[in-house]
């Protein structure tokens, strides 16, 4: 009898383990849909700049609803600070945390993140928590910064609600310090009810199935996720793996280098991933706090040992240590300019792929174009003599190759997920500009055994003065291929101002540039690196991509080695004549 | 183009045809329903599909309804036809013309990676390759001016090519054309000409609205399934003229609306999702009858579940899908039943992890091999498995008998795949396989609603398609639905569905105006070719209709938002010309969506809409013969033991034969009601009463814990 019902017990827990599963996954993407309707904001609800999550009472994620996929420790490492600024016992039901601390969330200052202390029968037992991206937050518009305080307004740690009392004093200051008070409000009232329904849908789950029990499901779930992790992490190869690469610069000292070094260390079922020897923090405003650090090394991991697992959780990093040094490019310290936080992280991550490359060929990936590719706009609008704010992109850029598969063309970049970008009809309607083509690069794609996906060119014209800001990387250090796979075009940006073509700048920033009407912008998305030496690429995928367009006929002559004849089907001995050479 | 002869339009002899004859072609099965209107009886006919020849299945279909095509007034048609050809591939060589410097747009995409962490992700592949992408001089502004004027012989050029390449289908796409289609028209023209054999069609004539990439996909989708299409319903009607056939063949949209075959051959991508669709207006029919406001319409089957909900009465419509998986998804914008899909269904694999978690689904056994207890070759554990283990299928009873279930095999599945790993035994694992099953539903069910702004917990679950029924109460005590309806023949509700569709044609012009600028008489202008279009088309269809709707609606936003909300504009807002009264309906469907809405804040509109209805006559539902509270005895089917999670043990429960069944019957659960296609479980605590039409209306039981 009594067998029988420890028997039962553990029932209980395989299918309740997954009934909770399915249930804190079904809390923050309601979470998420209530965000994503409610917010005012195009970056929230478009390019998807946001995260929601549930939290243990320790501040240990349970789940993410995606979001901002970079943003994967933000949270959490957020929570954890409230949780020693306050302490438990400094908090109590009805009670909302709020900051905008870059340097806790790792980002920029346009991250404010609310938390609300989920109690049950007045006991902590978890965190409901909603980062968004607000429009402004005050500071320089425009231009390159180089500290923190000229990027607008900090909120420190503090409540913005206590026991159910909103802090109007609070609200007043954010109102008075920000450029369109009333998005902010209205970005500020969705965050309080994605917030708020976590809170409502988490006690539901406590109340159907009972306390201890929900808290031994998600113990379970992160034990299940940690297995997984470990026993993927187990099939790597022992051994210690590092590789380097660089930005074109800072923005401020033009054409100087910043150097991106990992050092991948894996025994066992364990992985260390350290970054101790990145480039100190610069003076422009790329710079990302330690949290950021942090998330670096988890999408790294996850990427590579459960890409698809859900909820993202805390379990499945346990078998990730990460070393930082204290002020680095992604640990960066006060006064740190960080307003282009997004950007080196994707090197990062793409150069913990290029570690691997010795150690699990078949799991990793060439390099991607990473960036975000997007050039601010404002101007007054000639259709009602008013101030405009605008951007062009994100633009999809090529993703790497793999062993056995080419690279994504015109896909965004590894900083954003589920982000859309704008309709060329929505944007010529909204914005006095016309763009005069938005295609695929051809050649882009570096040359591999696989070939790396392909980047996109947009070339914009202005229909009436407008001024420019854009902050494009990657151009010098071009997305890389592995073993023996060739690069992938860089990014590049190209200006016609006044009838003149420009195609020398020496990077891809273009900072307060005015563009008059006739003159326009090109941006151009880098292509993915390609994987394995482009002569062993299959003859028939080579024709393939020429009859296509991707892939020029040179350079399949050139690189590839590969002889069509006229009609563009392959020639074999000439093929094989080619590929003895 | 061939015209149909008017229904109704012969005289009222004792001979005339007074049947409606409705044909739902799913993957696995053929549903016939006949309705007589003389007598107001439903015929039903069920018959494997027949792949190679659609045609046949329906032959075959209307033979088990004793029914005949001479006898038909109206045939009435919903097929997957449309939606594989586009799934499994299999349309024309299809090519694109398109702006200059825009051909790959198509294949741009929107560049989103929902799969955020997923190395190995992939984006939509394009129906047509680039190769087969052409461009045209021409360019129109946003706000409809030439920009470029249409070089004609870069038309001509760009048909030299597909001449060449042998192309049998040809979609054209500028920039722009929503608001100026002159380009199109005249493009059209051309490539006619140039190709008189090709399908050739236009994205203006399926889509007004802006967004180039979605609407890019919408006309190549039609072109690249065109010929198919059109050549299968040309196939239907020229059969069911060698069989005496003189009435109106209509087929079923997206909407759940019906249009004219002649119509269904040029625009066949409004025929995508029509067999769903078609189950959501039966839901809404009978909604209407039982003078229910809010529901749920649930259909369950071997892959997948669907669901759509009706709204006061109004069934919720969408202006744009994603055809084939949310990730590799190719949007089709035009305007279509809201339906959304949950990878759960009889089908569903249950299995144990490498960590230990028991997943269900979302990989189906489907119908072949199908679940173990199918004994045909399938190995795995699934929910129907689980549902023979714990009894509430009967192995010997199901399809009438017309298959046997080896139970031995489906505890054997249960065995080794579940209760085995997780140290269970059978009876737990198959329980916890259905709590895991209905909680994911119940969560879907959940979330659909959520993004809607509506509750679904006061909706009432209507529940049909073979496995619908067996799960409804458990999904419905989940969500805290009070209320579950099983109609009659729920393995047929498609196909009955389809007698209660109106003729409908969907209009939409995307129109940026803010509202302060916005005159009615403005905004007249847009709708009145609309609802002439409309009117037109409805006239063209030779379907004599007993009245003619026009609804209007407009998509609207706050200055700044990017996602515009549908607004309806009732005839009296619309014929006050009140403006104040149209920004405060926004401001009230904001608020009920999105729960926030900001009064002091400009609109603007995005797109007007226009549907214009052609009202057909309707089946008034059949009453079955009254009853007394009991059961009569030989409804009875004798007790077995089913096991029930709540009180966590088997209860010796009776089963019902569904069709000795009297309006007026009261059941207590536990019970099985027993049907050709289906069973209704009625859950401990749940009260069941046939209604005078013979649906089984459950009161569901509270929730014990």
């Amino acid at each position: 009898m009594k067998r029988a019902r420890a028997k039962q017990r553990v029932q209980a827990d395989a299918v309740l383990t997954e009934i909770v599963r399915n249930g804190v996954i079904a809390v923050t993407e309601e979470m998420k849909t209530n965000l994503m309707r409610t917010a005012y904001n195009m970056i929230v609800y478009e390019a998807l700049d946001f995260t929601v999550g549930l939290y243990t009472a320790e501040g240990e994620t349970v789940s993410i609803g995606l979001g901002l996929p970079s943003f994967i420790r933000g949270m959490s490492e957020t929570i954890k600070a409230k949780l020693a600024h306050f302490g438990k016992d400094g908090l109590e039901p009805g009670d909302i945390l709020v900051t905008n601390d870059a340097y806790t969330t790792g980002s920029h200052l346009y991250h404010f993140t609310f938390s609300l202390p989920i109690f049950h029968e007045a006991k902590l037992s978890g965190f409901a928590c909603c980062m968004a991206h607000w429009t402004d937050v005050g500071g320089v518009l425009g231009g390159v910064t180089t500290d923190i305080y000229s990027e607008g307004l900090q909120i420190p740690i503090v409540k913005y609600a206590k026991a159910g009392v909103v802090n109007q004093d609070l609200v007043d200051i954010i109102r008075m310090n920000v450029r369109i008070p009333e998005r902010a409000m209205g970005d500020l009232r969705a965050q309080i009810t994605a917030v708020k329904t976590g809170e409502r849908r988490f006690l539901e789950l406590l109340e159907r199935y009972g306390r201890e029990n929900v808290l031994a499901a998600i113990a379970n779930i992160m034990d299940q996720s940690e297995a997984a992790a470990r026993a993927r992490t187990r099939t790597i190869p022992d051994g210690t793996y590092e590789a380097e690469s660089f930005m074109d610069d800072d923005g401020v000292e033009i054409g100087k280098p910043v150097p991106i070094k990992v050092r991948v260390v894996k025994k066992g079922g364990e992985m260390t991933i350290d970054l101790s020897q990145m480039s100190p923090q610069v003076r422009g405003f790329y710079n990302s706090g330690a949290t950021t650090g942090y998330s670096c090394a988890q999408v790294a991991y996850k990427c590579l040992t459960s890409p698809t697992d859900y909820p993202i959780n805390e379990g499945s990093f346990r078998p990730l240590k990460v070393i930082l040094a204290p002020g680095t490019v992604v640990s960066a310290v006060k006064p740190a300019a960080m307003r282009w936080w997004m950007t080196f992280p994707m090197t990062v991550v793409d150069t913990v792929f290029r570690a691997l490359e010795k150690a699990i060929p078949d799991r990793t990936i060439a390099a991607h174009h990473a960036d975000l590719l997007v050039c601010l706009i404002n101007g007054i609008s000639p259709k009602d003599g008013r101030l405009f704010l605008a951007g062009i992109g994100p633009s999809g850029g090529g993703f790497g190759a793999k062993m056995n598969e080419d690279g994504m063309s015109a896909t965004v970049c590894l900083n954003d997920g589920d982000t859309h970008n704008h309709p060329v009809e929505q944007m010529e309607a909204k914005y006095p500009m016309l763009f005069e083509r938005h295609a695929l690069r051809e050649d882009s794609g570096g040359a591999g055994r696989y070939r790396g996906g392909l980047g996109t060119e947009q070339v914009v014209q202005a229909l009436s003065a407008i001024n420019i800001n854009v902050q494009v990387d990657r151009v010098h250090c071009a997305p890389w291929g592995l073993a023996g796979g060739h690069s992938g075009a860089g990014n590049q940006v190209c200006l016609r101002s006044g009838g003149m073509e420009i195609t020398d700048l020496p990077n891809a920033k273009v900072l307060m540039k005015r563009l008059n009407p006739g003159d326009a912008i090109t941006l151009r998305a880098g292509g993915g690196g390609g994987f394995g030496p482009p002569e062993e690429r299959d003859p028939e995928k080579v024709a393939h991509d020429v009859r296509q367009g991707y892939v020029s006929r040179d350079i399949a002559a050139e690189i590839y080695r590969v002889a069509l004849d006229a009609a563009g089907n392959v020639d074999r001995k000439g093929t094989e004549l080619l590929r003895r050479q | 183009m061939k015209k149909l002869r008017p229904a109704g339009r012969r005289s009222s002899q004792e001979s005339s045809p007074r049947t409606r004859l409705a044909a739902d072609i799913g993957g696995t099965f053929t549903d016939i329903v006949a309705f007589d209107e003389k007598t107001g009886r439903l015929l039903l006919g069920k018959a494997l599909s027949t792949p190679a020849r659609l045609v046949d299945g329906i032959s075959n279909g209307m033979e088990k309804a004793g029914a005949r095509f001479a006898d038909a007034e109206a045939f009435l048609h919903g097929s997957t036809i449309a939606i594989n050809t586009m799934l499994e591939r299999t349309g024309a060589r299809t090519a694109l013309l398109t702006t200059e410097g825009f051909r790959d747009v198509y294949e741009i995409g929107r560049i989103n990676r929902p799969d955020a962490y997923n190395l190995y992700f992939r984006k939509h592949v394009p129906l047509i390759e680039r190769a087969l992408r052409f461009e045209v001089r021409e360019r129109i502004t946003a706000e409809g001016e030439i920009h470029v004027a249409l070089d004609e012989a870069s038309v001509h050029a760009a048909c030299d090519r597909l001449e060449a390449e042998g192309v049998e289908a040809v979609a054209i796409m500028f920039l722009h054309s929503y608001v100026n289609p002159a380009h199109e028209t005249r493009t059209r023209e051309i490539v006619h000409e140039r190709l008189p054999r090709a399908f050739v069609t236009a994205s203006h004539e399926l889509s007004r609205e802006y967004r180039e990439f979605e609407r890019c996909s919408t006309v190549v989708a039609n072109a690249y399934i065109g010929p198919v299409v059109s050549r299968y319903v040309r196939g239907i009607d020229e059969r069911l003229k060698q069989s005496g056939f003189e009435g109106s063949f209509l087929l079923v949209q997206s909407t759940g609306g019906l249009y004219e075959s002649h119509q269904a051959r040029t625009q066949c991508v409004r025929m995508l999702e029509s067999g769903p669709a078609a189950g959501v207006i039966g839901a809404q029919a009978l909604c209407r009858e039982l003078d229910l406001a809010d529901a749920v319409a649930f259909d369950m089957g071997g892959t997948t579940a669907k669901a759509g909900v009706i709204y006061r009465g109004e069934a919720l419509t969408t202006g744009a899908a994603l055809i084939g998986g949310y990730a590799q998804a190719l949007p089709v914008q035009i305007p279509m039943m809201d339906i959304f899909e949950v990878g759960t269904g009889g089908g569903s694999i249950a299995a144990v992890d490498s960590s230990g978690a028991l997943k269900v689904g979302p990989k189906s056994a489907g119908a072949n091999p199908g679940p173990a207890c199918y004994a045909l070759g399938g190995r795995e554990a699934t929910v129907t498995d689980a549902n023979l283990v714990l009894g509430r299928l009967a192995a010997e009873r199901f399809l009438s008998g017309e298959m046997k279930l080896d139970a031995r095999a489906a505890e054997r599945a249960i065995r080794e795949h579940i209760a085995g790993p997780l140290g269970l035994d059978i009876i737990h694992a198959s329980d916890g396989i259905l709590r895991i099953a209905a909680t994911a539903m119940s969560y879907a069910v959940k979330a659909v609603s959520t993004e809607r702004g509506l509750d679904a917990a006061a909706f009432t679950l209507i529940a049909y398609g073979g496995a619908g029924p067996l799960h409804a109460s458990a999904i419905a005590r989940e969500i805290g639905m009070k209320r579950v309806i099983v109609p009659r023949a729920p393995g047929h509700f498609c196909a009955f569905g389809m007698l209660f569709s109106d003729l409908r044609y969907d209009f939409v012009r995307t129109w940026f105006t803010r509202l302060v600028d916005a005159s009615f008489d403005a905004i007249e202008k847009v709708y009145e070719p609309l609802i002439a279009e409309g009117r037109k088309a409805l006239a063209e269809s030779g379907v004599r209709a007993e009245g003619v709707v026009a609804a209007r609606s407009a998509d609207m936003r706050y200055i700044g938002q990017e996602h515009p909300v549908s607004v309806d504009l009732p005839d009296v807002v619309f014929r006050r010309r009140n403006r104040d009264a149209l920004k405060r309906r926004f401001d009230e469907e904001h608020l009920r969506r999105y729960g926030t809405c900001a009064p002091e804040e400009n609109a603007e509109i995005v797109s007007l809409r226009a549907s214009v209805t052609g009202a057909m006559k309707k089946p008034s539902l059949e009453r079955i013969a009254r009853g007394g509270r009991a059961p009569l005895s030989s409804a009875h089917r004798g007790k077995r033991k089913v096991y029930f999670a709540e009180p966590g043990r088997s209860l010796a429960t009776q089963s019902y034969a569904r069709e000795s069944l009297r309006a007026g019957n009261r059941i207590e659960g536990p019970a099985l009601v027993e049907e050709h296609a289906s069973t209704t479980v009625v859950l401990p605590g749940d009260r069941l009463e046939v209604d005078a039409f013979g649906n089984l209306v459950i009161e569901v039981g509270r929730r014990t814990k």
